[in-house]
């Protein structure tokens, strides 16, 4: 922060001499605070979870989620400012609204990605506004089928343009992480939010550019690295948010969707069980000591 | 010489000069749609004591020619509420897709409950007022059925002037007056619907769908039928009007060639 | 003249990520009186402090109703207030106009919630001075949000806010568990006594300084004042001198 009182980070849209836009890096300051979130790209869907952190008794349990639906068949999950995120999330229901007032049709998870980096880019052009303080992981399940046209009511001729190609694999499972920069990458797996490095090394363990890993394994998995990643000691109590989107003929039929409260408790108490595993290998070697 | 379809009839410009153009103009105001185009015929709906029956044919008209002919005109909106539609059907597509936005975006939050029936004939009958105040209307009859706030059978019209209009059954088009007399014999008030079983309900609005085919000339055989109540809805696309009698052509008179 | 540079504006990020800022419109909400709310199974219960300028003038307005299901309690800038409730008021109009259906109450937070947010993001503008809990009933039973001039919303089971509300806030999260079970009576009673709670001790609750709003399944939102909380003012500082378990020392001051 050698930066600091230079004047070159006071105002967004300003390059410092060696070419750093310092309100930007302050930006992600405010990610790295946050509770960690992550999203897991399976072999038949995505998985999105969120560390909440309980901030107050008072709060209601089980309320208050994060974890944001846009279209039909997107999830959005961020970190750091919370109302930031909001705005986000509204920005990406609006594009997706309008991509289907122009186009008839969902918008694809990259189209999505795309234009939501573009949009926080913007944020980091003009001195009269600040750039997002989020980091937000967009998973989404871009239908494998042929769908109807918004408005279809009828199956229309059987011959002539408009046909497919046959043989060619359409839609899928995908993944991307924005950062307040308006710099997005496609991942198998990504994490942001206080416990980043911690997540992002388990995730690399799964293998996931395999693609072997199936959504239910995607879901438990994601469930221990919230844990792994969160810190008892210091850290406030939290919540588990788990949100997914599988094929059509898959368990959430395209649609992301909470995980079911069933599931969830299973994974999370094979969250726990793992993290006792540890606790108890430590302990036994303390007493072989 | 100018050969282009516009100079047409007019004055040569190397005899008289440049004709004013302005005169190709037929200045007239701002026109809207002034009728509809491709148009779907009759909804007949009525009650029962759990839900509501509604059904309507598969026919796109252009004219009197049967345009299209598996033409989906009942739109399910979610697991409590139907839509049939009569009327225009590029401005059913257009209805569609409004109620696709609608439900994309009611479904933001699965915490919240969705839009019962009552809510969307509400929101149905705005956009139809709306449009026919710009004298833009979207050339449609609406049935909204479904359940209601109380879970209770709830069936309502909206037209494409902003009408509104509940009543135990209802009918639009040609239905309003052939079908609409046959349902308020069995279903007179609101207080006869709870004598109504869901089998009753549906035998009646398939006998209403046939009286329809015998005399509507717009309409076809096959039709969709959709059952709505607590369990959610029942919606068959591709039904098709059984045991019909065409004996009663034979006693018809004064139409077509026959000699006497 | 400022603290540090990093504060003059809500579009300057500190180094640590901060918006100071908004954080100093946060404050702004500490120093408006206190208001608690709490929720039960089948009733929201707002209670506010009211202050008045000077003896003879009249009370603040702390609590708004905004449509027959819900109302809101404020701590902070009254005009800010304002400008939001009549924001929600015509929101929930409108709601009732298109769909003839009571707005949702977490429906109305969030779109509150976004409005404050933009100006916490465009220079020019500042941060709302103001904090709002937002409660009472909708499709989906009794609800209470809280709103915090950041645009954080959180739904919550009891909370206060404004000055020394944390005490307010200690006494709620000591009966939290009790809430849920509560009839409305009882839900009035914790309220006013969490109320009581930041009171410094030379003051006590009167008719004239507090307010009560209360919404429930089948019941409007409805503001009571003066004379109609009396009998609740009485029957609620009578029980603790029958020993209830905490105040009661601020009890033995009063009487």
């Amino acid at each position: 922060m050698t930066s600091i009182g230079t004047g070159y980070d006071l105002s967004n849209s300003v390059f410092s001499p060696d070419g750093r836009n310092f309100q930007v890096e302050y930006a992600v300051k405010a990610v790295e605070n946050g509770g960690t979130a992550i999203g897991i790209r399976c072999k038949d869907g995505v998985v999105l979870a969120l560390e909440k952190l309980i901030t107050s008794k008072l709060l209601k349990p089980g309320a208050n989620k994060r974890i944001a639906t846009v279209d039909r068949n997107m999830g959005v999950v961020s970190s750091g400012l919370l109302p930031d995120g909001r705005h986000f999330v509204s920005r990406a229901r609006d594009e997706a609204a309008q991509w289907r007032q122009l186009y008839k049709a969902p918008i694809p998870t990259s189209a999505l990605a795309n234009r939501m980096g573009s949009y926080v880019q913007m944020y980091t052009l003009y001195s009269s506004v600040r750039p997002f303080g989020v980091t937000a992981i967009v998973g989404g399940w871009d239908s494998e089928a042929e769908l109807p046209v918004d408005g279809q009511v009828g199956s229309g001729p059987k011959v002539g343009s408009g046909g497919k190609k046959g043989g060619v694999k359409h839609g899928g499972p995908f993944l991307y992480m924005i950062e307040p920069s308006g710099l997005y990458w496609g991942y198998y797996g990504a994490a942001t939010g206080k416990g980043r490095q911690i997540a992002k090394s388990e995730l690399e363990k799964l293998n996931l550019s395999d693609g072997t890993l199936s959504l239910e394994e995607g879901v438990k998995e994601a469930a221990r690295i919230i844990y792994v990643a969160h810190d008892d000691n210091k850290d406030k109590d939290f919540e588990l948010e788990m949100t997914w989107v599988s094929s059509l003929d898959g368990p959430t039929k395209g649609r992301h969707e909470d995980v079911p409260k069933e599931l969830r408790e299973e994974a999370e108490r094979l969250a726990k069980k793992s993290l006792e595993g540890d606790d108890e290998d430590e302990d036994e070697g303390k007493m072989e000591e | 010489m100018n050969h282009l379809p516009q100079a047409w009839g007019r004055p040569r410009d190397d005899v008289y000069g440049a004709y004013d153009p302005s005169h190709f103009q037929n200045a007239a105001p701002n026109q809207h749609t002034q009728s509809p185009i491709v148009t779907g015929t009759s909804v007949v709906a009525a009650k029962f004591k759990d839900g509501v029956v509604i059904a309507a044919d598969n026919l796109a008209s252009y004219g009197s020619l049967a345009r299209f002919t598996d033409v989906k005109r009942l739109r399910k909106f979610n697991d409590e509420v139907v839509v049939g539609f009569g009327g225009d059907v590029s401005d059913m597509q257009y209805l569609d897709r409004l109620l696709n936005s609608l439900d994309i975006r009611e479904n933001y939050s699965n915490t919240e409950s969705s839009l019962n029936a009552k809510n969307l004939h509400t929101y149905l009958s705005k956009v139809m007022y709306k449009r026919r105040s710009d004298f833009n209307p979207l050339w449609n009859h609406l049935l909204i059925a479904g359940l209601d706030g109380d879970a209770k059978p709830f069936l309502a019209s909206a037209d494409l002037l902003g009408t509104t209009f509940s009543s135990p059954t209802l009918a639009t088009g040609f239905g309003a007056h052939l079908a609409q007399p046959i349902m308020r014999r069995t279903i007179p008030d609101e207080a006869a619907v709870q004598n109504v079983s869901k089998d009753d309900a549906i035998s009646l609005v398939k006998e209403c769908m046939k009286v329809l085919f015998y005399r509507d000339a717009r309409s076809m055989d096959k039709y969709s039928i959709a059952i709505i109540t607590k369990a959610g809805v029942e919606l068959t696309e591709d039904e098709r009007l059984e045991n019909q009698s065409w004996a009663f052509a034979e006693s018809i008179r004064g139409y077509g060639t026959q000699v006497n | 003249m400022f603290r540090n540079n990093y504060d003059n504006d809500s579009v300057t990020f500190s180094p640590q990520g901060r918006i100071f800022q908004v954080e100093y419109a946060s404050e702004a909400v500490k120093q408006g009186s206190v208001v608690v709310g709490i929720v039960s199974k089948t009733h929201a219960v707002l209670a506010a402090i009211k202050r008045n300028a000077e003896e003879l003038s009249s009370y603040q307005k702390k609590i708004i109703p905004i449509d027959s299901h819900y109302g809101i309690a404020l701590a902070g800038l009254a005009s800010d207030a304002r400008v939001l409730s009549n924001f929600m008021k015509q929101q929930s109009l409108a709601s009732r106009l298109t769909y003839d259906r009571a707005i949702p109450l977490s429906e109305i937070t969030l779109r509150i919630a976004d409005r404050a947010q933009t100006n916490t993001q465009q220079y020019g503008k500042r941060p709302y001075g103001v904090g709002l809990l937002i409660a009472g009933v909708d499709s989906k039973g009794p609800h209470l949000f809280e709103f915090q001039p950041s645009g954080v919303t959180q739904e919550m089971v009891a909370c206060g806010i404004g000055a020394r509300s944390q005490m307010a806030r200690t006494y709620l999260e000591r009966h939290l568990d009790s809430f849920g079970g509560c009839g409305r009576e009882e839900l009035i009673k914790h309220a006013l006594r969490a109320l009581k709670e930041s009171l410094s001790q030379d003051k006590e609750l009167t008719v004239d300084n507090t307010s009560v709003g209360i919404g429930g399944i089948g019941e409007n939102f409805a503001l009571y004042e003066g004379q109609d909380i009396a009998e609740w003012l009485d029957a609620t500082f009578e029980n603790r001198e029958g020993g209830d378990d905490e105040g009661g020392d601020a009890m033995e001051t009063d009487s």
